[in-house]
């Protein structure tokens, strides 16, 4: 008899061959079986950790991009419409299923056990063909990092024994450092237990996820905390899906509580402290996002500047066009190479460690503006349709820039640091 | 030495002409235009204040879930308020407001929402067109249509159709448009011409009634073949094709127009080869002459859009700094704000000043230098209906009066003066849009997780404001038009539009 971890194991080696399967192009010879190797990810990823190697990143690589481009890349427009249009459930589901989101959970919590190279490598190539589930993924690791940084592995482990994609998600508002702007809900302390009161603006993942950390100040303490709920607690109500920019597929809502059974994460008052160190590790994976939607975007208008005539030739060789071209792929370069470096020092924990996450978020984030807009201007016209990817890039690479808190002040906190 | 003694200290570059459009307007310029102006600014604020911030956002919302509504309703309100005559001369049944004012208005209702805003400017980039022609009877005959509109509260607007789908920059530039890959023919027959082919991206399209159109007779030649025809929504052989769903400026319909033998007499033919024989320049040259006309007044308003969603962002910066507390106290009060809402506005007014140079310059020689002849300009306003009705209107029809006209303004403009006009214009063109981009992009900065979101609309204005570094030529394109009209002048090396 199978152990519950075999089956699952199973039962995710089957979700891959199901997607596989529909691969329009032939199969690849047996030596060269990397089509979509998820599985061996898998399998190398429980003996080394939490550092993962060259080789095993490359792997995973291959596995998001050919995930991305068979289940995100074809109904791209259509995903978009959320929440005027279905969401992507089967995309979800099968990224649950193949275990994009287990990447950093330790392996006794049925994860993958591995560092920020991994979850990065994934992010990049999932973003770019579409962020949307970048960001959910994005979202769920930082909630599940959140509660590692906390201390909170017992309710983590029972959250990831959960076999659906939905009971599975936490929520957590990750665009605002709680720190900075106060959104904070009222908690009320009644012996051992909690209850929430008050509203919660731009809940991630709110409208999808079983439960959401909630960040919320105790009456007397200056400082906040950090709390557990389960969404579909009857005091919870929440609005439509929020019309944003960006990440449509990436749904947030507001919430209102009322009196709604917390759990506290870690300790009272140590909210920030969790935040930051969360931030720290998941800045650069945020990086990794705008890294993926910049390689997304160049390439869409490589290919439309070498089939796009103007004056009689292909637009390609209007030096103009070459010269835009070539700062978004210098962008690019040098981007790869921050994430890199700052990946490897996260992982291996290198000295000012914290320093390369943030320093690389905040730069690539920015360069992933500047070339996205670029990357609309190369396709004219078109560039501004919904038909084409570059709309689209461009208003995910400013959502992706807005991770993690209001960037100027994270700027300034950059600098506080070193004070 | 002698000859150097004698070389005037204006023969360098910049022209001295180029550097005081301002300043040599303030004593040519009549003074009602102030007035007026004021007018038009307080008009804009109640229009934006009563009718477009009660809907900029739901219409957003409406169109993100079915972007095939048209926006009737809004046309007919705007119909109502008299916007689509109010820049019309009087002799041609409209209000006859100065058109730089419109460049503050678009300014005053872009920085609400561009959608609502083209919706009342793209009418007049056709109006633009047909003035450049000076085909003044042709001019009275459609705007007068437009006066019937508003009186019968049934609005008429007009399109300006010239992108189409293998060609977009290269048919916003006659020294390109030879190289470009047209395809909207109109072939000559008997009393008249049948049109075929397509028109894309057609602002407005959907809700117009007449269409500018822009076609060439030799698809090879079309620098030297182009037409100025308008074809009526209706006519056999007109249809409208889809309607795009577009990042922003969702309300206004980006339509494509379908031509299939659609047939337009020779008396409604705005501008041709046959025509331009009787002009000074050779038709091509008019032709690009014509194009510099419409563009040096189009790239006017469209760099006042921009200026109108940097500041749109920009309050709305101001008002989240205003009211939001970080880091224990009012956002407006760290240093580091203050200094960013600073710089966005220093891009408001720097793009304000940059459309306002540009319509100075179309003032004293471009487009407006006629009607703001300070005795026309004050006879127009004086001038009662009953004389226009029966004693300038059988003028206006005169094929005479066509005639002066082309002499005055396109005889009469010098190579150098639409150089003027059209570098200005480009130069305002990518100063205010890039503005307006860039200061959507820090408003988002500053408010964080606030600004992503639609009901905050910072977040629209970024998404409506990215198409204005698109359309009436790249930015790309203006660069290299500014490059050409003023920054190259003298120096007689340069080649533009020279592939390598």
């Amino acid at each position: 008899m199978l152990s519950e971890k075999e089956t699952t194991i199973i039962a995710l080696e089957e979700d891959v061959v199901e997607f596989t399967e529909t691969k329009p192009t032939p199969p690849a010879p047996k030596k060269e079986a990397k089509s979509v190797d998820v599985k061996d990810v898998k399998i190398a990823a429980k003996k080394t950790a939490p550092r993962t190697s060259k080789k095993e990143l490359t792997m995973l690589a291959k596995a998001a991009s050919e995930f991305a481009k068979k289940m995100l890349a074809p109904n791209r427009e259509e995903n978009d419409k959320y929440p005027f249009g279905p969401f992507f459930e089967d995309a979800l589901e099968k990224a649950f299923g193949v275990d994009f989101f287990h990447i950093i959970l330790p392996e006794d919590m049925n994860g993958m056990n591995q560092g920020m190279s991994a979850l990065s490598v994934t992010l990049d190539n999932i973003c770019q063909e579409d962020s949307s589930l970048g960001g959910i993924l994005f979202t769920n690791a930082a909630a599940q990092e959140l509660m590692i940084q906390a201390g909170s592995k017992a309710e983590l482990e029972r959250i990831c024994s959960k076999e659906t994609v939905r009971d599975f998600l936490i929520a957590l508002p990750v665009f605002n450092n709680p720190s900075e702007v106060k959104h904070l809900a009222q908690a009320k302390k009644t012996g051992d237990a909690y209850t929430l009161s008050g509203s919660l603006e731009y809940m991630v993942l709110g409208d999808l996820a079983g439960q959401a950390i909630i960040p919320a100040s105790i009456a007397g303490s200056t400082r906040y905390s950090y709390f557990l709920v389960d969404l579909k607690d009857k005091g919870i109500s929440k609005s439509e899906p929020i019309l944003s920019l960006g990440l449509h597929a990436c749904p947030a809502v507001d919430l209102e509580l009322n009196h709604v059974k917390a759990t506290l994460i870690g300790q009272e008052g140590k909210g920030s402290d969790y935040f930051e160190k969360m931030a720290d590790r998941l800045h650069v994976a945020a990086a990794s996002m705008a890294l993926g939607v910049m390689k997304g975007s160049f390439k869409e208008a490589f290919d439309y500047a070498k089939k796009r005539e103007q004056g009689g030739h292909e637009i390609i060789n209007w030096s103009e066009v070459k010269m835009i071209l070539s700062n978004m792929a210098i962008k690019i370069s040098n981007a790869e190479m921050i994430i890199e470096k700052a990946c490897k020092a996260v992982d291996t924990l290198e000295a000012k460690w914290e320093t390369r996450s943030r320093a690389a978020a905040l730069h690539i984030q920015d360069m992933a503006c500047d070339l996205t807009t670029d990357g609309i201007q190369l396709l004219g016209g078109v560039g501004y349709m919904k038909d084409f990817g570059q709309e689209k890039r461009f208003r995910d690479a400013k959502h992706i820039q807005a991770l993690l808190g209001i960037t100027p002040i994270k700027k300034i906190t950059f600098i506080e640091n070193m004070i | 030495m002698v000859a150097h003694a004698q070389r005037s200290p204006f023969d360098h570059a910049p022209c001295f002409e180029d550097m005081t459009s301002s300043l040599q307007s303030t004593a040519r310029q009549p003074k009602g235009m102030l007035k007026e102006t004021r007018e038009v600014v307080a008009l804009a604020r109640k229009f934006k204040e009563e009718v477009m911030r009660p809907i900029t956002l739901s219409m957003d919302r409406q169109m993100q879930k079915d972007p095939e509504y048209l926006p009737w309703e809004f046309v007919r309100k705007a119909n109502e308020w008299g916007f689509y005559t109010l820049w019309v001369p009087r002799i041609f049944g409209g209000k006859g407001y100065n058109s730089p004012s419109m460049s503050y208005f678009l300014e005053e209702l872009g920085s609400e929402c561009l959608g609502l805003s083209n919706l009342i400017g793209v009418h007049y980039l056709a109006v633009v067109t047909m003035f450049a022609t000076f085909n003044i009877r042709l001019i009275n005959k459609l705007l007068r249509e437009v006066e019937d509109g508003q009186k019968t509260g049934i609005p008429c607007l007009l399109s300006l159709a010239i992108t189409e789908p293998g060609a977009g920059t290269d048919v916003e530039e006659v020294e390109l448009v030879d190289k470009g890959n047209v395809g909207c023919q109109a072939t000559k027959v008997e009393g008249g011409y049948l049109i075929n082919g397509s028109k894309i991206f057609i602002s407005s399209g959907h809700v117009s009634r007449w269409h500018i159109v822009i076609c060439y007779e030799d698809l090879k030649n079309p620098s030297d073949t182009m037409l100025v025809l308008p074809v009526k929504t209706g006519s056999k052989g007109f249809s409208f094709g889809r309607k795009e769903h577009k990042m922003g400026v969702k309300i206004c319909p980006a339509s494509e127009l379908n031509f299939e033998d659609c047939f337009v007499p020779d008396d409604l033919v705005l501008m041709n080869k046959e025509q331009n024989q009787k002009n000074r320049r050779n038709n091509k040259q008019t032709n690009s002459q014509m194009i510099d006309y419409v563009v040096s007044t189009s790239r006017a308003g469209v760099s006042a859009w921009g200026t109108g969603a940097a500041r749109g962002a920009f309050e709305n910066a101001l008002d989240f700094a205003i009211n939001t507390e970080v880091n224990g106290k009012r956002l407006v009060n760290h240093e580091w704000a203050q200094a960013m809402l600073a710089e966005m506005y220093k891009n408001v007014a720097i793009s304000r000043l940059s459309y306002v140079e540009t319509n100075y310059a179309n003032g004293l020689c471009g487009l407006y230098k006629t009607i703001q002849f300070k005795p026309l300009f004050y006879y127009f306003k004086i001038v009662p209906k009953i004389v226009i009705d029966y004693i300038i209107r059988p003028i206006i029809n005169l094929p005479v009066t066509t005639w002066v006209f082309r002499k005055i303004q396109l005889d009469g403009q010098t190579d150098a003066q639409f150089h003027r006009t059209s570098g200005w214009a480009s130069l305002a063109k990518f100063t205010g849009t890039d503005a307006g981009v860039k200061n959507c992009q820090m408003a988002l900065e500053i408010m964080g997780q606030a600004g992503l979101r639609q009901d905050r609309r910072a977040e629209k204005i970024l998404r409506d404001s990215k198409l204005l570094q698109i359309y009436e030529g790249t930015n790309q394109l203006n660069r290299i038009n500014l490059f050409k009209c003023l920054a190259a002048q003298g120096h007689s090396q340069v080649r533009v539009f020279e592939h390598e």
